[in-house]
């Protein structure tokens, strides 16, 4: 595995409150500049596993039990969160977690405590109303009143302020209408390529994961059940029938109606 | 009333009517749904037996025909076989695992018009196939959720033949008691399908005499009554579930629990903790590696405690609990308060009073792991032409491997050749529509030839079986040396790594093997080395797997002889499969579909 992937997580295991192991030998690989998708059903442990990157776990009850976490090849399991961030680690949170009582803009300023030791430590926020112009209308009102898909902008511009060498995404899709969805996940790519920042992307909707990534992971259980480049996995005949939601025979979506009341056996074979 | 000895007289689906009307409010059978454990009385189970079979014969069945069960196991599986056996059916079960091509040939081989499926699922492989089945006429589905969209004609409820059962049973007493009569003894109760683990199925024929021998002749040595319990969840299509759920709780009048489904079997089983436990080999690893998994998750003192009770018991754990001195009893019943007990507690075993492991040979670290916890395991041998199993280990201190002794009623011995040769009642009666296979199976003078070979070895109560190989499995390599691929298989098998070895070695120069890893066990190793990998293939395709498995390898191979040692093995980068046709749905390996199937690897590894 090479020392200069963005992020390496290797054969970790969580548990929560000393009992519950959520994650169990699990390791992927995000290389630098690269989308990588983490997909799965709930409780998969996708969440937990950005948790366990970038530091959050403790404040949860939350502990890496075994394995190594690396950031760009150093050791950073046990480093608290605010320290990884000011090294260039963003985790964009599942539910957007913005300051609902400050502004668009005091927002962003607050974010700029991840430049904290790092450059000129001046707050970009330029950058930001550049990919999501939404928020430069709106940068002196108050967050809270924000539509969704304009608080996710808010929640992945605060990322970019700290000038990420990567960035975790957890279901930047929750709640948001589907036009919504496909604008962020086209901006989502524009910064990866324009920035080259690596992003670690979690997400339910795997049409619209698979369709910005260039390589998925796909978790039932705590553990990685198939992985491979975008293509692989859209061709996938399980991925596609239990993730994309397409017949047994290939192309053509499955009507509502033909849902069966029982389930395929999965296998993922590789 | 009648009393045992006519009680035993009597074909076994009499039998039910016979603990209905002695015991009618006791439990026969449990059934989990929903999370709640729902109750069947004898007097229920008759009621819903019987009035299932009177429904069958208003849809038409004919006494003497089959009727197919493709279902996991449930309370109408019991109903719908004791429903069929009073109006004179034949029950032929279908494994619900099977892909639709094989439950095709099934149907076909049994002629059943009427199959009864337990739900969607199943029955949707069934609407696949069913214009290929002239001979079926009607569908009886369990769990009608699902099929509003369906068109209907041919398929009906099973609670809709139960009431029409009834309603012909209000209208006309007579006629309805005169149906129910029940079999004679000498009538076929029960189709059995052979594994096919050779070439395609058979339908093998039981007589209820047959199956009556065999429940009275197990329960001999299980000793089990109507306050012991059992619980069935492996198929009930296979004969030896078939005596475990059905046969000897008929005949003993003890109580079935139905799992929710072999995935939830031990928390079902903790929940029950039955008298009798019976389990194939991968049942009892499992077993063990749970408790194993989760004392090192508990880690600290109660690892600890574990350490310290094995490493005091181990010396005893080798001598059969028989004739354990009374400091060992003590020392025992000292680690049983401490520790033992909770960990019994734990896999549901702490009021097991007979464990049995069958169907293959069982790991001597697993016996021995579990006679330290006190469920010492009995192995036991049977076939399903001979009615399920036909001899066990009679108490604990048979000597590991052998598979026991003959129960009275049974005769069995070996032939020149080692092939172990049955006769008594519990010989089959014939594969069904397959003379020519029959008079290979059983000779002239009603011997079953059992196509195992074995050898008698010394026990502490007289002679006792082991076995050897399949007959037709002992292969001869090109120098025309004899190799039994079982006992090498086996030994690899044993290993924590391997789950499945498949031995090459005909008309070649040596031996080489197939195996498949144990997925579960080999993770956790390669997690503790730091070895990165992230599904089954990534993980085969690691060299220090490779290395691991070669070890394992290298320790067989020392307890060989030099011609039966493993010389190249090829890892499998895929799980062998039912759906593939690589293994049966008893998980027993298809040896010339993976021999066709693997033709080139197998090809590379005699390079």
């Amino acid at each position: 595995m090479s020392a200069a992937a963005a992020l390496t997580i290797e054969n970790i295991e969580v548990v929560y409150n000393h009992s519950v192991q959520a994650l169990r030998g699990l390791s992927i690989e995000v290389p630098q500049g690269r989308i990588v998708a983490l997909l799965g059903s709930n409780g998969a442990g996708k969440t937990t596993t950005l948790k366990a990157a970038s530091g959050i776990l403790p404040y949860e009850h939350g502990r890496v039990a075994a394995g190594r976490i690396r950031f760009f090849g150093d050791d950073i399991d046990g480093h608290p969160a605010y320290q990884l961030a000011r090294r260039g680690l963003a985790h964009v949170r599942e539910g957007r977690h913005i300051f609902a009582d400050l502004t668009v803009e005091e927002n962003l300023v607050a974010a700029g405590n991840a430049l904290a030791g790092r450059g000129s430590g001046d707050i970009d926020t330029g950058k930001v109303f550049d990919y999501f112009p939404p928020l430069r209308e709106r940068r002196k009102q108050v967050a809270g009143y924000l539509s969704g898909g304009e608080q996710q902008m808010l929640a992945i511009g605060r990322a970019i302020v700290g000038q990420p060498r990567l960035i975790l995404l957890d279901e930047p899709s929750l709640g948001l209408a589907p036009l919504v969805v496909r604008n962020i996940f086209a901006i989502i790519e524009r910064i990866n390529r324009e920035q080259g920042v690596a992003m670690l992307l979690v997400e339910q909707n795997a049409h619209v994961a698979l369709g910005v990534a260039h390589y998925g992971y796909i978790m039932e259980n705590g553990r990685i059940v198939i992985d491979g480049s975008t293509d692989k996995l859209l061709n996938d005949p399980d991925v596609r029938r239990f993730y994309l939601g397409s017949g047994d025979d290939g192309d053509g979506h499955m009507s509502f109606r033909d849902v069966k009341h029982y389930k395929r056996r999965k296998r993922w074979l590789s | 009333m009648a009393s045992t000895d006519t009680l035993k007289s009597l074909p076994l689906p009499q039998q039910l009517l016979h603990w209905a009307a002695l015991r009618p409010h006791d439990t026969a059978l449990r059934q989990k749904t929903f999370g709640v454990w729902r109750t069947d009385t004898w007097a229920q189970y008759a009621h819903q037996a019987r009035n299932f079979g009177l429904g069958l014969l208003q849809l038409g069945l004919v006494p003497g025909q089959s009727v197919a069960i493709l279902s996991e196991n449930c309370r109408e599986w019991a109903f719908a076989e004791l429903g069929i056996a009073l109006v004179g059916g034949i029950t032929a079960g279908v494994y619900p695992t099977s892909p639709a091509p094989e439950v095709e040939y099934l149907l076909a081989l049994s002629e059943a018009p009427i199959i009864i499926c337990e739900d969607q699922e199943q029955l949707d492989k069934v609407l696949l196939v069913r214009e290929r089945l002239p001979h079926l006429r009607l569908i009886v589905i369990i769990d009608p959720r699902g099929l509003r969209r369906y068109d209907r004609t041919g398929i009906v409820d099973f609670n809709a033949v139960v009431a029409r059962g009834c309603e012909f049973e209000r209208n006309d007493v007579p006629a309805a008691a005169a149906a129910t009569l029940g079999p004679r003894l000498d009538d076929i109760g029960l189709m059995v399908f052979t594994s096919g683990s050779t070439g395609r199925p058979k339908a093998a024929l039981m007589s209820w005499r047959g199956l009556g021998a065999a429940a009275q002749g197990l329960n001999t040595m299980l000793g089990c009554g109507p306050r012991d319990s059992l619980v069935s969840y492996l198929p009930l299509c296979h004969v030896a579930e078939q005596m475990f759920s059905i046969h000897i709780p008929l005949a003993s009048g003890a109580v079935v629990n139905f799992a929710e489904s072999l995935r939830t079997v031990q928390e079902d089983l903790r929940e029950l903790s039955p008298q009798i436990f019976f389990g194939v080999p991968r049942i009892w690893e499992k077993f063990h590696a749970s408790i194993q998994t989760k004392l090192r998750e508990a880690g600290g003192p109660r690892l600890w405690l574990y350490r310290r009770a094995t490493a005091s018991l181990s010396t005893i754990a080798a001598i059969p609990r028989s004739r354990w001195s009374m400091a060992q009893r003590l020392r025992w019943a000292c680690w049983y308060l401490v520790i033992l007990r909770a960990l019994l507690n734990y896999v549901g075993l702490r009021r097991c009073r007979v464990a049995i492991s069958s169907g293959a040979p069982i790991a001597p670290e697993i016996l021995t792991f579990f006679r330290l916890l006190g469920v010492p395991i009995r192995e036991a041998y049977g076939l399903t032409e001979a009615s399920g199993a036909s001899t066990m280990q009679p108490g604990d201190d048979s000597p590991v491997g052998s598979v026991g002794v003959p129960y009275a009623g049974i005769e069995v011995k070996l032939a020149l050749d080692g092939e172990i040769l049955i006769h008594g009642d519990v010989v089959f009666r014939g594969y069904f529509k397959n003379q020519e296979a029959t008079r290979e199976a059983v000779d002239a003078e009603g011997w079953l030839h059992t196509g195992d070979v074995a050898a008698w070895v010394d026990a502490p109560g007289g002679r006792e079986l082991r076995i050897i190989d399949r007959k037709k499995d002992i292969m001869i390599t090109a120098g025309g040396k004899n190799i039994t691929p079982s006992e090498i298989e086996n030994g690899l098998r044993f290993s924590p790594y391997i789950k499945e070895a498949i031995v090459i070695a005909d008309r070649r120069r040596f031996v080489a093997a197939l195996i498949q890893i144990e997925f579960e066990s080999v993770s956790n190793w390669a997690e503790g080395e730091g070895l990165t990998y992230t599904n089954f293939r990534s993980l085969v395709e690691q060299d220090a797997v490779r290395t691991l498995i070669q070890q394992e390898v290298d320790a067989v191979n020392a307890r060989m002889p030099q011609v039966q040692q493993v010389r190249r093995f090829h890892l499998l980068v895929k799980e062998l499969d039912h759906d593939d046709g690589e293994v049966t749905a008893t998980m027993k390996v298809r040896r010339k579909s993976v021999a066709e199937k693997y033709a080139q690897v197998i090809e590379d590894l005699y390079v």
